[in-house]
């Protein structure tokens, strides 16, 4: 840490001042200009549900989303919602019974409501939403501490099968895509998912700590959040769940080292149930505009999204299929009664 | 160390570049205005500047946030001082003893004193950000959550300073609050608990709701309840709108023993910023020379937890900076914002972009100064708004207390929870259980739970791992003495009292 | 609050004190009786259903230690309660909760809190605070919603802004 921070005094040096342009008013001006939105804009105006609290990953998909449609000049305005509460089951429930017939009517949602919809008994299914598009996806990874024994996948399924019970994945809400992917790779292996010895942390901070502090034997979560940790080596990336290895990336995926684990955090958007055929159309063919533009492409490079655009009714088989395997993996690991 | 000074030093230079004053100022403006509304905490207001920050570049935004974040906590302590309405669950322990100053027309020094320990802890604890970041990082991710178990029984122990002169009736509330705190999912295995089928309780019950709906609405149906024994007459100032010399004597030193609870308790990934709050609670009533002041309006009991929280929130960036761990809901939203520029906090950024850093470091001492500057020419206007006339003070403080919840999860369970909770602390009022204990209650209980049963999922269901780390082992027995010391020494006291 | 006779002789029982034991020992019977249902899924370690038992437990003995207190008349005096500004803030608070649950929009769910409100402490004047009111909740709705872009509900009124 003293090495960093004298590397960081040196950089420092030689690093271009720390300077801010006064660029308030020009935000200000550029703001108000694409609230105007520009000439050739159609005249949808968009209510987008972000079934999450502000700043989560839905609500920052949503509040991308809002900006690319109007930059792009799909929208005119698009007004975004937030209707908090249990991995998007108040909000899909208030979705699909406030918003029935409603073109003009969006909501983001991803792999964790389908877990979450299962878990809760939610009344309320995906079924009824009208699929729109797959927007965006995250590969995830399976990390040790970097003084672990375990060196790549093999070691950690031998250690699975070893003990199940002994060895302990951290990571994010019980059955969210961390605790299916946990499940999933102990199937893979050839051990009893049932007796996985999974440890739901809140939030991705607390989770690393753990596996940094050595508590747990792996750490499970999006790629992005352990970045960092795993440039610097202070964790060891053993696998990640892509189909084949990540572009400009050293680290293995699963399928490589002989293990069946493929699997993504995707986001996705959908429509109210009961919209006529051509406002479907008029729907997806917004979304399809908006994900083509410029400014989604911008957005998704700032934030490190991986662009997943899947569309009409290849979107809508995939969602079935999602939804079939994660409900089966919550049952085998027991959080979803059959 | 030399270092630190010089990257430090040149960070200052460039936070005190106009421009960049301006940004913290906006900031701890904003931040100040939303934070005083209960329920909307910082985090919620740098969520909803982001995309205003869009177009700034990351220094200036980074700034503007650090503002903000300082801002939101000050905002909460205002509100629970003058009107008894903590804005958010750290600002709790300061309306105990805030507002009863506030009511005996000491509201200015409560006021400034708030101001100046939130000062003071904040610059201490961001000198400790800059020196000691690095060491106590490495400390603060040994931390396990046995450990953090350990630390919630130090916390439970400490409550009872808030129990009033009934142990039944404080118990009874303690309990009342952690029975709310099963409300929901149960975080490690996504059952659902005491939610009787209701979607909008699956996430439990929200500490600023109780907070706020036994604290405010509460207290406006008590007050209503008994205006016609005599009208309750507030006094704005009584004595000196400013902090007395006495008033300095017995300040200076809870700001820095609430700075010594909030800084490292803040730093570890799981602490929090109520925790150390009630811990400077219980510390100054044990403390204090003046103990038959508390409960009546201890200048101690504002200082204290003041200081504890600001410097807490310079804790957060400990592991956010040097690791990238987002350990509070605002601290999860500055990483959105690092993100957002294509920076990656943790173990690099220092490497990669110590003038972000620095000049973040340096923009937090600027913003401290900014709400000092910024709000002690306020506290003689705050103070006044006490003078409005009861029944549009009263009215305005409901609507004032409804409006944070309605803007943040505007759902009729949610209103009708509040308007339950107000109920609950009229009733409490008048049958005399102490309210505090409730939200402690809701606010612990949850945590203590899940780190125990994570720590005993990890030993495979062996107790005696609580006593195997070293960590856990020296809390459990700091807060059996806590617990004992008081019969103990008791004890003695009958003791020699026999032998005289 | 029929029981606040501040007259009362110290050693009578307290009607008050054992309907709280009553509602203590009833909420351990419901954490008990919603424990059972939980599945012990969890394999390793404490399952869900324990903390809710232990703090059961808890509340029970607590409920022995208020109902003792009670028939002891060990709880402090209480002065006499005036039932009809309590009333009228709760019957504000529903008024809220309705206009807000039912699409009537920010500005006149708090108007109407605000106005009941003054009522409950004394002020007769409804015209004149009605006016307040609307002015109030509009200029918080404008400064809030507007400037700061927190979304509060909207109704009739907020769309003619």
């Amino acid at each position: 840490m003293r090495q960093l921070i004298s590397k960081a005094r040196m950089s420092l040096e030689n690093a271009p001042m720390f300077q801010f342009p006064a660029r308030l008013v020009g935000a200000a001006v550029a703001l108000t200009l694409a609230a105007a939105a520009p000439a050739f804009a159609q005249q949808l105006e968009l209510k987008l549900m972000a079934p999450a609290a502000p700043g989560g990953g839905w609500d920052q998909t949503a509040r991308s989303m809002q900006q690319a449609l109007v930059a792009a000049g799909v929208a005119r305005s698009v007004q975004v919602v937030n209707v908090p509460g249990a991995g998007g089951s108040v909000g899909i429930a208030q979705f699909v019974n406030g918003a029935k017939g409603d073109g003009n009517q969006l909501m983001v949602n991803g792999f964790v409501m389908v877990g979450a919809l299962a878990m809760n008994k939610s009344p309320v299914t995906l079924e009824q939403v009208t699929p729109i598009a797959r927007l965006t996806e995250e590969i995830q990874v399976i990390v040790v501490p970097a003084n672990s024994p375990i060196k790549n996948a093999q070691d950690l399924a031998a250690a699975v099968k070893a003990d199940i019970a002994k060895v302990t994945f951290a990571g994010g809400s019980a059955g969210g895509v961390d605790h299916v992917m946990a499940a999933l790779f102990a199937g893979a292996v050839g051990a009893d998912a049932k007796k996985i010895n999974y440890i739901p942390f809140s939030g991705g901070g607390e989770s690393l700590a753990a596996i940094l502090g050595g508590k747990v034997t792996a750490g499970i979560s999006g790629l992005s959040e352990y970045d960092g940790q795993i440039k610097s080596g202070k964790l060891r990336a053993i696998g990640v769940t892509s189909e084949k290895r990540i572009a400009g990336s050293d680290i293995p995926t699963f399928k490589e080292q002989g293990i069946d684990l493929v699997i993504a955090n995707w986001r996705s958007v959908v429509a109210p149930p009961g919209i006529t055929p051509e406002q479907r159309k008029t729907l997806s063919d917004a979304v399809e505009k908006m994900v083509k533009s410029d400014a989604w492409k911008e957005i998704l490079k700032q934030k490190g999204w991986e662009d997943a655009y899947l569309g009409g009714d290849a979107f809508a088989d995939f969602l079935k299929k999602e939804t079939v395997r994660v409900t089966d993996v919550l049952r085998s690991v027991g959080l979803v009664k059959s | 160390m030399m270092d630190t000074f010089a990257a430090l030093a040149h960070g200052m230079a460039v936070a005190v570049q106009p421009m960049n004053l301006l940004y913290a100022l906006i900031g701890v403006f904003l931040g100040t205005a939303v934070g005083v509304l209960p329920g909307i905490g910082p985090a919620l207001t740098v969520a909803l500047l982001l995309p205003v920050t869009y177009k700034l570049d990351p220094g200036g935004s980074l700034i503007m946030f650090a503002g903000i974040y300082y801002g939101g906590m000050y905002g909460g302590s205002t509100t629970a001082i003058l009107i008894n309405t903590p804005g958010e669950s750290a600002s709790m322990a300061t309306a105990l003893e805030g507002n009863k100053m506030a009511k005996a027309g000491r509201g200015g020094p409560a006021l400034a004193t708030s101001a100046i320990g939130s000062f003071v802890a904040g610059t201490i604890a961001t000198i400790g950000l800059a020196f000691l970041a690095p060491w106590l990082v490495d400390f603060a991710v040994r931390f396990g959550p046995e450990d953090y178990f350990a630390l919630m029984c130090v916390a439970f122990v400490t409550v009872s300073a808030t129990f009033g002169d009934s142990p039944v009736r404080g118990l009874t509330s303690l309990f009342i609050g952690l029975t709310l705190g099963l409300v929901g999912i149960d975080k490690l295995t996504g059952q659902a608990r005491l939610a009787f089928g209701v979607p909008e309780l699956l996430d439990g019950v929200e500490v600023t709701t109780l907070a706020v709906g036994l604290f405010a609405v509460g207290e406006a149906l008590y007050v209503a309840s008994r205006r016609h024994h005599s009208e309750e007459k507030l006094e704005p100032v009584r004595g000196s709108l400013w902090m007395t010399k006495e008033d300095w004597k017995r300040s200076w030193k809870p700001w820095l023993r609430g700075t010594m609870f909030g800084f490292p308790i803040g730093a570890l990934p799981a602490g929090g910023a109520e925790i150390p709050t009630f811990l400077s609670y219980s510390t100054e009533k044990r403390l204090t020379k003046h103990p038959e002041e508390f409960g009546k309006g201890a200048i101690e009991g504002v200082a204290g937890p003041e200081a504890a929280n600001n410097a807490s929130a310079a804790g957060t960036l400990v592991p956010l900076l040097t690791l990238g761990l987002p350990t509070s809901a605002t601290a999860a939203m500055m990483l959105a914002g690092f993100q957002q520029y294509g920076l990656n906090p943790g173990p690099l950024l220092f490497a990669e972009r110590p003038d972000l850093v620095w000049g973040l470091i340096a923009s937090l001492f600027i913003a401290n100064c900014m709400l000092l500057v910024l709000n002690l020419p306020l506290v003689g206007l705050w103070v006044r708004l006490l003078a409005i006339p009861q029944p549009w003070l009263y009215a305005g403080i409901l609507v004032f207390a409804t409006m944070g919840t309605i803007a943040a999860k505007p759902s009729v369970v949610e209103l009708s929870m509040l308007a339950g909770f107000g109920v609950l602390g009229f009733l409490m009022r008048r049958f005399d259980f102490p309210i505090a204990p409730v939200v402690v209650g809701l606010i612990l209980g949850p945590i203590a739970e899940s780190q125990l049963r994570r720590a005993l999922a990890i030993s495979l269901g062996d107790p005696m791992t609580l006593l195997q780390s070293p960590i856990s082992a020296t809390l459990l027995g700091l807060a059996l003495v806590a617990l004992l010391a008081p019969f103990v020494l008791k004890g003695m006291g009958r003791f020699k009292a026999n032998e005289d | 609050m029929s029981s606040g006779d501040p007259a009362q002789t110290p050693r009578r029982v307290d009607r008050a004190g054992i309907v709280i034991a009553a509602l203590l020992a009833a909420t351990a019977a419901v954490l008990v009786w919603d424990a059972r249902g939980l599945q012990s899924t969890s394999m390793y370690g404490m399952g869900p259903e324990a903390m809710p038992v232990v703090i059961a437990c808890g509340l029970a003995l607590l409920a022995i230690g208020n109902f003792v207190d009670a028939l002891r008349g060990n709880l402090p005096a209480r002065e006499s309660a005036d039932p009809l500004p309590v009333v009228l803030i709760l019957i504000g608070l529903a008024l809220l909760i309705a206009i807000i649950g039912f699409g009537g929009g920010f500005i006149l769910a708090t108007a109407a809190l605000f106005v009941t409100t003054s009522a409950a402490f004394g002020r007769r004047a409804i015209l004149v605070d009605s006016v307040i009111a609307l002015v109030m909740s509009t200029l918080i709705y404008l400064a809030f919603d507007r400037l700061l872009t927190l979304s509060l509900p909207t109704g009739p009124l907020e769309r003619l802004l």
